[in-house]
Parts: C-alpha cells; structure tokens; sequence
C-alpha cells in the first residue's frame, strides 16, 4: 500500500517521450545499481550492464508484444468511448471505457447497450464484480485482435503529450501480441548489449505474459492495487535454464509475476501457462527470482509495491530518493533501476 | 533456364512458418505454393485482395495453414497488422521472404524523367519496407537462435540498365542491407541472403519489358524451388543467383 513517507515524484522527471526521442539511445538510459548485500545506492548506465554480470546468470525477458490497446468505439447514442481491453477470452473482454480526449476520465456503460468498433458489436453485460471500473463486454466477431489493430492507438499517459508510434513501445525482442501496455523495462535493451551479456557468459531466457493496464484512470482506485488475472506462458527450455541458474534476474515486474506463479515451495520453476492472479508485495518470500531490472515506478503503482518484495523499506526509500536528487526519469521511457 | 528438379511433397519444411510478401502473383504466389506443398504453414500478403485469397486457397487445398492478410507493405500500420496477426496465429516465424516490390511507373521513365515521389515510392516498397519487416521478426529469430530472411533482388542491382534507375538503386541498397544483415548475424543462427531470381515470365515483367518472348523466359513456379532449398537449410553466401541453387538441384 501507499507509504506517505514517500515524497511525490516531482511532474518533470516524467519521461515523455522515447529515449532516441530525446537524443539518447535506448540502451544509453541511466542504471540505478541497488546493491542490498551493501546497502549501496550507485549510478551507471544501462549499456553497462555486461560488467555486473557473469557466468552462471540469467536475464529473464518478457517477448509479449504490445497492441494498440485503446481501441475508438461509439455508443449507441452516437458518443464516442475510448475502450481498453485488459483481458481478452476470444469474443469475451474486460475493459475499461474512458472518454476520448485527455484525462480520459472513465465513462459508465450502460448494461444491454451496444457498442460499435468499425462494424463489429460489443454488447455490455455489467461491471465486473471484482473491479468495477472494468466493463464486461461480449462481442460479435472473433477476430478481435484485427479490431484492436484496425481502431487502435497505443494506451498512452498524460506525462506523454504527443502520439508515439507503436513500435517505440516494443522491446527489440517483443514477438508474441497480447499485451495492452508495453513490459517496459526490457525498452532500453538492444541487440547490441544483449550480445555483449552473452559475452559475458551470462544467459539470456524468455517467457511471455500479456500485461493488463497500470492505471484504472482514477486516483483512489489506483491507490488499491487491485489486480485482475493476466495470460503468461513459460516454456520448458526457459524452467530449465532459470532451475540451472545462479543467479536469475528479472527483468520486469510482469517476469517476476510469471517466475513466482510457475514456482513451488522450493523453488524450483515448472513450464507452464495460463492466467495468473499473484499478487506480489512486501514480505512474500521469492522462490525463483533473484535480482530485477526494472522501469521507474511511482510509489502510487502496483509495481512498486512489488518492490517491497525485493528491498527493506529504508533502502528503497533511500533509493528512491537518491534517483530523485539525480534527475532520474520515470515511466515506460525513462530510467531503469537494477537491484541486486 | 533449365527447369529444376521436383522435390515436391516432402515435407522439407513441415512445421515452418513463413511470411511471404506480396503473394498475389508472380514469384511470390509461386513461392507460397511451393511452401505449402513442403508443408509449411504460411502468412501471406498483397494489395490485390482477390488474387491473395486465390493463392491461399491454391495453399490451403495442399494442406497448407494459411493466413492472408491484405496489406501495403509500405504502409507502417499494414506491416504492424501483418507481423502481428501472424505471431498471434502461429506463435512465431521461421522464415520472412520479402519478395513484394514495385517497378514504379511503367514504361520506364529515364533516371532524368522520373518524379521524385514515384522514386520515394519504389524505395519505400523495394529497401525500406524489407528492412523494417526484418527488423519487427528478428527479435523472435535472435531468441530462438534460428531463422531465414530472404530478399528478392534483381541482376539491375548490379547493372545499370536504362529505365530502371529507382528499381535499380532500391535493390542495390537491398543487397547491401542483406550484406550487413549477414555480417550482423553471423553466428547468430538467422540467415540472411538476398536472391536473384532471374528474369520470369511475371505480370511485372511484361510490365517492364512488354517486348521480351514469355517463353525465353523461366517459370515462377520453377524458381521457386530455389526458395525451397534456401528454406531447407542450406548454407548459403550473402548474395545470390536463383539459378546457381537450381543447377545444384538438377
């Protein structure tokens, strides 16, 4: 939950736009190295990565390639509603409904009207009981992925003012679609330094899940961390190489997420895939993973609580205050952090 | 040329996935048959609407899994449909031959005459759009360790035939990017190769050459054999000619 001791992120620190937007490369972003055998805070660079790693560790990446998942829709009453499919069951999804035009503020449906994206319908049935903000919707075609491509534009924030093009949201390595926002701390990774970690005798392994939405656009709902079910696939070549592993570094919270769902009680990481509810916050014990590499969070999001898994508060507090002090930038094209 | 030896229904390449450009016709509609009939599923796509679904069909009456999609590889949105429907579909890509090209506007205008937006137009077809097609199906080859980018070429990347001065600089600078490609990916396990298929007895060769005898010519269908064999793993240099492949197959 919210920790108030947390001072706000001040509103420039926002990155937004993309790194090569600014003049930087993607894998020139800066790299807070949390060490918590020491207790030290340093600042580096992500291209220098390589030289905190070595034989016997494994880089876990996530390939879910991201849609354009605000999809434009029209109410029956000619309106129109910005939709954001977070889970897709084939003719079935939930999503939240915003307004089009920024700050997207959520819009209430009407349960039994009917919704038109292009020529397809989708029929509202109700608020999904658990998260009422999300919508659940019945829609008329099966080709809904062709609808999220056809009607879509990336899900994009207020710290980002101008439209990005989707591929600026892909990590080099994305490949199977599926998530609405982009697993963002694998951005700043190129081909060039994913050589060089596999110089360095480190592995590099993958998975996928499909990542949900960070935000319900609504401020005291966000504050509750309420999490719905997302789709993960984890394969038998990557449980071998994260069970042979010395040291298994995820890089994301959405890979943290898929390791410790796969894991047993002790530890060990079985191939499997569906849909995973774990939730990750301070005091669960980690069974597979090890170290992360992650995108900036605020204190506000879910994310960030799942630091609290990895690091005692005074040390994350410190950390975050430190980044602060040193102008890092957060969000999807911002900085990365590394705790080891 | 002579014609190439049948290897057809093997299954050489059962279980492969490849994404075919500009399937509709020609050398690529050729291509996306001789695949089905290894076995392999495939992702296909043109402009022409009508005579895709009738190469898929010609596809999936051999077997074949197809997925046609309708797209501009020109077009940033058409290839992000394109690449994403296919990895939706079948998961992953083996193979991306990049075959869709454009000669521009025929007959043939000198290098003096042609206008600079038809000139942009066949660069974006013929250079642009292949390297940001590999670029978005690399990744998933890089990880697997595994995979083959083809490029279709043309002996006008090479020589300076009158008339064909876009055609000719757009598969010149594809060459050099199949080049770099390679140098890039050596070791990697992602083939890259840019192919010369010859000249064809092709809509866009009679476009382009109105008064050549179709049948001095070689068939799609025959060339495509050559497209087989790359697909199957063969080792092959950077650059070149379809028929050097066929003569080995003969």
């Amino acid at each position: 939950m919210i920790d108030t001791a947390l001072p706000p992120l001040p509103p420039e620190l926002r990155a937004s736009r993309p790194a090569a937007r600014r003049g930087v490369r993607r894998d020139h972003v800066r790299l807070l190295v949390i060490d918590r055998s020491s207790g030290r805070v340093g600042h580096s660079r992500f291209d220098r990565l390589p030289d905190l790693l070595g034989p016997g560790d494994l880089l876990v990446v996530n390939t879910s390639r991201v849609l354009p998942a605000a999809v434009a829709a029209v109410r029956a009453s000619g309106e129109p509603v910005q939709l954001r499919p977070c889970v897709r069951r084939g003719r079935a999804w939930d999503a939240l409904a915003v307004q089009v035009a920024s700050p997207h503020a959520n819009v209430a449906l009407a349960p039994g009207e009917t919704l038109h994206v292009g020529e397809a319908a989708l029929r509202v049935l109700e608020r999904r009981p658990d998260i009422p903000l999300l919508w659940q919707l019945e829609l008329d075609t099966d080709a809904d992925l062709e609808l999220i491509l056809r009607h879509g534009e990336p899900i994009r924030y207020s710290y980002v003012p101008e439209p990005v093009p989707l591929d600026a949201y892909q990590p080099v390595y994305a490949s199977r679609p599926g998530s609405a926002e982009s697993p963002s701390a694998g951005l700043p990774f190129s081909w060039e330094l994913l050589r060089a970690v596999r110089e360095r005798g480190a592995g590099v392994a993958d998975l996928v899940l499909h990542t949900g939405l960070s935000s319900y656009q609504d401020d005291d709902f966000d504050r509750e961390h309420r999490l719905y079910e997302e789709w993960f696939e984890l394969g038998e070549a990557t449980a071998d190489a994260v069970n042979r592993a010395d040291r298994v570094i995820a890089v994301g919270t959405t890979v943290v997420r898929t390791l410790e769902t796969a894991a047993g009680e002790e530890g060990r990481v079985r191939p499997a895939r569906g849909w995973t509810r774990l939730q990750i916050g301070p005091g669960r014990r980690l069974r597979a993973v090890d170290a992360l590499l992650t995108g900036m969070h605020e204190p506000e999001a879910s994310h960030f609580d799942l630091l609290r898994a990895f690091l005692p508060e005074p040390l994350l507090e410190r950390a975050y205050r430190e980044a602060i002090a040193a102008g890092y930038l957060w969000h999807e094209f911002g900085d990365a952090a590394l705790v080891l | 040329m002579p014609r190439a030896a049948n290897h057809g229904g093997m299954n050489q390449l059962q279980d492969r996935v490849a994404l075919v450009t500009g399937a509709s016709r020609g050398l690529g509609r050729a291509i996306a048959i001789a695949f089905a009939r290894e076995g392999a599923r495939l992702a296909l796509c043109a402009r022409d609407w009508a005579h895709l679904e009738a190469t898929a069909d010609v596809c999936r009456e051999l077997g074949a899994e197809v997925l046609a999609v309708r797209a501009d590889v020109a077009s940033a949105t058409d290839r992000e449909r394109l690449v994403t429907l296919a990895l939706d579909q079948f998961g992953r890509l083996d193979v991306l031959v990049n075959n869709a090209s454009t000669l521009g506007p025929t007959p043939l205008p000198l290098l003096a005459d042609t206008e600079p937006e038809a000139f942009e137009e066949v660069v974006r077809v013929n250079l642009t759009a292949p390297f940001l097609l590999a670029r978005a199906v690399v990744g998933g080859m890089l990880l697997r360790g595994s995979g083959l980018i083809v490029n279709v070429s043309s002996d006008a990347a090479v020589n300076g035939y009158p008339g064909w001065g876009a055609y000719s600089a757009a598969k010149a600078g594809l060459d050099g990017l199949s080049r770099v490609w390679a140098a890039e990916l050596a070791g990697l396990g992602v083939t890259v190769v840019s192919v010369d298929p010859g000249d064809m007895d092709t809509d866009m060769h009679r476009a382009a050459l109105p008064d050549d005898d179709p049948a001095a010519l070689a068939r799609p269908e025959d060339v495509a054999e050559a497209f087989v064999r790359l697909a199957t793993g063969e080792a092959v240099p950077a650059r070149l000619e379809a028929r050097e492949l066929l003569e080995v197959a003969r």
